[in-house]
C-alpha cells in the first residue's frame, strides 16, 4: 500500500552518497584548473580557520605573520543523480597544511597526484604521503604546451612508481583527458572486484 | 599591530558561542546532512541554523553546506553539531569509499563520469 510513500525524499532506499577524490600535487601544477574542467560548478569556495597548530615556517617571505589564518579549499562536483555525488577536493598546496590533508583522506575514493614534467619531483611529498595512507592514487602528468613526447614508462621510472601506481599523461584543461583521469582512478580504487579478468 | 582586523574572526566565533570544535561524533566534509524535523520555535534559531535547516532539506554534504552558507568548514561544523543535538538534523557517518561503493554505484559513477 505504498506507507513509505508518504513523505516525498523517504522512498528512495538508497541512501545519499557523497563520494570523495582528492586532486593533490605541488603548487601551481593545475589542480583548480582540472577541478574546474570537469566540475558542473563553478569550483565552490570554503576556508577552515586555522589556529596556531597548523602554522609553522611560512617560506612566503614578506608575508606578515599572523596568529590566526585560514586556509583555502576549493572543490567541485558532479551530480550522477539526485543523492549521488562526486567531490573533487583539490589539496593545499603548502606542506604546513599536512594536517588538512589527513582530514580529507579519512573515507576518500583515492586521489590524483598532478604532476608537472618540468617539476617532477615536486608531486613526491604527496606520492608519499598517500602511499603511507595507504590510499589509492594515480599520478596524472599534466603535459603543457601539448608536450605529448613524454614517456609516461619513463616518468614512472623517474618517480619509483613501478607496480605502484598507474601513470596517465594528460592536459588538466581538456575536459576528455580529465575524464580519462578519473575513470582510471576509479577502476584502480575501487574497481577490481567487479572488472572480470580478461578471459584469454 | 598588524593592521589586521579582528571582526570577522569575532563575529564567526560569536556564532558559535566561541568554540572551534562541534559537539558529538565527528562527521566527515562529505558526510551527508538531513533536515528531520522542523518542530522548532524559529525564534530560537540564529538565522545561520535557519539557512542549513532549508538546505538540508534536501540531502546536503557538509562542503556543500559550509559553501552555502559562506562561513568556513569548523564554523560550519559548530553550527552543525548544535543542530544534531537539538535532533534537527542528522548527520551521517563516515563511511570508507571502499566499503560504501557496491557494483552498482560504481557502474553508475563510472558511466556517469564518461557520459559528462
Amino acid at each position: 500500500m505504498g506507507s513509505a510513500a508518504f513523505e516525498p525524499g523517504v522512498t528512495d532506499v538508497t541512501p545519499a552518497m557523497a563520494i570523495k577524490i582528492l586532486i593533490a600535487g605541488g603548487f601551481g601544477v593545475g589542480k583548480t584548473t582540472m577541478v574546474g574542467t570537469i566540475s558542473e560548478i563553478r569550483p565552490l569556495h570554503t576556508e577552515e580557520l586555522l589556529s596556531d597548530r597548523g602554522i609553522g615556517v611560512d617560506d612566503t617571505s614578506g608575508v606578515e605573520s599572523k596568529t590566526t589564518t585560514t586556509v583555502a579549499l576549493d572543490f567541485g562536483r558532479i551530480t550522477f543523480r539526485e543523492g549521488l555525488w562526486l567531490y573533487l577536493f583539490g589539496t593545499p598546496g603548502q606542506d604546513r597544511f599536512w594536517f588538512m590533508w589527513d582530514e580529507l583522506a579519512v573515507g576518500a575514493l583515492g586521489a590524483v597526484v598532478l604532476a608537472d614534467t618540468r617539476r617532477l619531483q615536486e608531486c613526491f611529498p604527496a606520492v608519499d604521503y598517500f602511499e603511507q595512507r595507504g590510499l589509492p592514487f594515480v599520478v596524472a602528468v599534466n603535459c603543457f604546451d601539448g608536450a605529448r613526447r613524454h614517456d609516461p614508462v619513463k616518468i614512472q621510472r623517474a618517480l619509483g612508481l613501478d607496480g605502484v601506481a598507474p601513470i596517465i599523461l594528460c592536459d588538466v584543461r581538456d575536459r576528455e583527458s580529465v575524464k580519462d583521469v578519473l575513470t582510471s582512478l576509479v577502476t584502480y580504487a575501487v574497481g577490481e572486484p567487479f572488472e572480470s579478468p580478461a578471459t584469454p | 599591530m598588524t593592521g589586521e582586523d579582528p571582526g570577522p574572526l569575532v563575529r564567526l566565533f560569536g556564532l558559535t558561542g566561541g568554540r572551534a570544535r562541534p559537539l558529538g561524533e565527528a562527521f566527515d566534509l562529505v558526510a551527508i546532512v538531513t533536515t528531520v524535523s522542523t518542530f522548532y520555535e524559529p525564534s530560537e534559531l540564529i538565522p545561520e541554523h535557519l539557512t542549513v535547516l532549508s538546505i538540508c532539506r534536501r540531502p546536503t554534504p557538509v562542503a556543500d553546506v559550509a559553501a552555502q552558507l559562506k562561513l568556513p568548514l569548523n564554523i560550519t561544523r559548530v553550527i552543525l553539531g548544535d543542530l544534531r543535538r537539538d535532533g534537527l538534523v542528522t548527520i551521517d557517518r563516515p563511511q570508507p569509499a571502499a566499503q560504501a561503493i557496491d557494483e552498482r554505484i560504481y557502474r553508475e559513477v563510472l558511466h556517469g563520469l564518461r557520459s559528462l
